[in-house]
């Protein structure tokens, strides 16, 4: 077999078992990158030939600036010192911020969601990425999140609120509970966004869980 | 509500039908392996993108063919439901409602309902409480659609709490397992409240039913009751609390053993014929009898409490049942499109149409 490695074992049918096939039909480079390339989020087998063939025909400052990219990004960038956000000093830019309020914290899952959360324009406070959510099955525990770092910042910047922005799927939902019982008796308010409605659209398209939730957390007008 | 239409590509051992089903009663009659019982889970599997039979929907594709197509029609009051499913051999099915791509099983449930019988049902009654516990379950989630969350969400939440109890005994974090008990005593409070709701829906028809079905003046009692001790607590807050104060009590017990031992995943639903428990004290002709009591019942609980009658899909239940019982069941059956495969035409004491099934072919 071309590239000299033994065929996976086909578990899962014919369609596997030609997939498998013409994976190793390439020269070893290309193998090597198409390989790779597998082993990204979201790309699969096919997505990744197709990747492949076209940095091969690409202009080759163009492949090699995508390269330059990637190593650059991980050379240059570390997590911030205070919130573990991405960031190519010691702090990042929002905690830099002298205009931001240093005693409003919003808590996030991943570095990327406070991406969001700025898009919104409606949050002025700095943020805490936790690293992920409470799940047991997966091994995330309190001591595998950021959980003591946000109780020494809570204590040592004497933080008034913790927005806990964790999704809203059963573990994010059970660790914002976690944090509650965790920070309450530390004198800080802890709060959740609401769930709601989505905005310019029909009530038909709300599905019946978000408007479960909406309508437990309705408010007087 | 009805189906109207179905479709049938490369679906088990059919390479294609269209299919006008009657709006009433359809009786499918056909050798062994003629296809009868596929066709029957076609129809459930349009209703509810399941397999009845459990299987992989893989195992549905016919052999040799890459993916089988279902589409059918089901009108109710006044509405029109289109469902299109499309199943890989391997890979991920796509389903379409009125021709926009459904994005959750779940997305269906209140859409389409069913209820089905099948000679496994006997299981209901002769075997342990957890195909009791899951028929009231789904159940429930023929009522109250949103119940099929509640329902994962105590599962999601009772794996989670083993998997801490599991890695980390005694070590476990209190207020890490402080907050699973909190999330399990919310969903399962619901569920356990939806259970004894069901139970209060069927309890007397499936008592009136059996009686019909055996002729005799037997009294059925469905009794939900929890090997960890919890009463019977009314709404669904009673039932959150009684399961927070077990959960809180059962903590030492618990963090020794390693695993979770109350809450509705330990309940049990006793059948009692004449007080007697029928899972070990009743004939196989009671427990099938019975079994076919819950069924009907719950098929009219559900017809009740939505305004209209779900598919009925009886499979091979006439074959079992002796004269009397046979002409019982053919004078209860609900109002409602019945769909009813039997090998024996003259099994079936019903009017209806009538269709031979043979070679892949309807007649």
């Amino acid at each position: 077999m071309p590239g000299g490695r033994a065929a996976k074992p086909v578990i899962i049918g014919r369609v596997y078992l030609l997939a498998t096939l013409m994976s190793r039909m390439f020269e070893p480079p290309v193998q090597r990158l198409i390989d790779e390339l597998t082993r990204l989020p979201g790309i699969g087998r096919k997505s990744a030939q197709r990747l492949a063939f076209h940095l091969l025909n690409v202009e080759e400052d163009e492949a090699r600036s995508l390269a330059r990219a990637i190593v650059d990004m991980r050379e240059q960038t570390s997590y911030c010192s205070r919130c573990y956000n991405v960031t190519s000093g010691s702090e990042c830019s929002i905690c830099l911020d002298p205009r931001r309020d240093p005693d409003v914290v919003c808590v996030v899952e991943r570095a990327q969601d406070i991406a969001v959360v700025e898009r919104t324009r409606e949050f002025r406070g700095r943020y805490h990425v936790l690293g992920g959510a409470l799940s047991p099955i997966d091994g995330i525990g309190p001591a595998q999140l950021r959980i003591e770092e946000l109780r020494r910042r809570t204590l040592d910047e004497s933080l008034t609120e913790l927005i806990i922005a964790t999704n809203p799927t059963i573990e994010g939902d059970t660790t914002a509970m976690y944090l509650a019982r965790r920070f309450k008796p530390l004198g800080v308010t802890v709060t959740r966004p609401a769930s709601g409605l989505p905005v310019g659209g029909d009530m038909d398209y709300a599905d019946e869980i978000t408007l479960g939730r909406a309508l437990t957390g309705r408010r007087e007008l | 509500m009805r189906l109207s239409w179905l479709e049938l590509n490369d679906f088990r051992s059919y390479v294609r039908l269209l299919w006008t089903p009657h709006p009433d009663v359809n009786v499918l009659v056909g050798r062994n392996a003629s296809g009868k019982t596929n066709l029957l889970e076609a129809v459930g599997y349009l209703a509810s993108l399941r397999s009845f039979r459990k299987v992989p929907d893989g195992v549905l594709v016919r052999t040799g063919a890459d993916r089988a197509v279902v589409r059918g029609e089901l009108a109710g009051e006044g509405t029109s439901t289109l469902i299109e499913v499309e199943t890989p051999a391997a890979g991920r099915r796509r389903a379409q409602v009125n021709r926009e791509r459904l994005g959750r099983i779940s997305d269906l449930l209140g859409v389409v309902r069913s209820i089905t019988f099948l000679p496994d049902d006997l299981d209901l009654v002769k075997r342990g409480p957890a195909y009791r516990r899951d028929m009231l379950d789904a159940a429930a989630v023929q009522i109250w659609p949103a119940a099929h969350r509640d329902q994962q969400e105590y599962e999601r939440s009772l794996r989670q709490r083993n998997s801490l109890l599991k890695q980390m005994g005694n070590r476990a974090d209190r207020v890490s397992l402080q907050v699973w008990d909190d999330r399990l005593a919310h969903a399962g409070g619901l569920l356990m409240a939806r259970r004894a709701a069901v139970v209060r829906a069927v309890e007397e028809r499936t008592g009136a039913f059996y009686r019909e079905l055996s002729g005799d003046s037997t009294r059925v009692v469905i009794d939900y009751r929890s090997t960890w001790g919890a009463e019977a607590a009314g709404d669904p807050a009673g039932w959150q609390a009684a399961l927070g104060d077990a959960l809180a009590a059962a903590r030492q017990a618990d963090l020794d053993r390693r695993l979770s031992t109350v809450g509705p995943h330990r309940d049990d639903v006793v059948l009692l014929l004449g007080g007697r428990d029928s899972r070990i004290r009743a004939s196989q002709g009671e427990q099938r009898s019975l079994a076919l009591a819950l069924r009907l019942a719950t098929h009219r609980a559900v017809e009740e409490s939505v305004g209209a009658a779900p598919l009925l899909l009886l499979d091979d239940v006439f074959s079992e049942l002796d004269a009397h019982r046979s002409a019982a069941l053919s004078r209860i059956l609900p109002d409602a499109q019945t769909f009813v495969t039997t090998a024996r035409s003259e099994d079936v004491p019903l009017r209806g149409r009538r269709w031979e099934l043979s070679g892949g072919e309807l007649r």
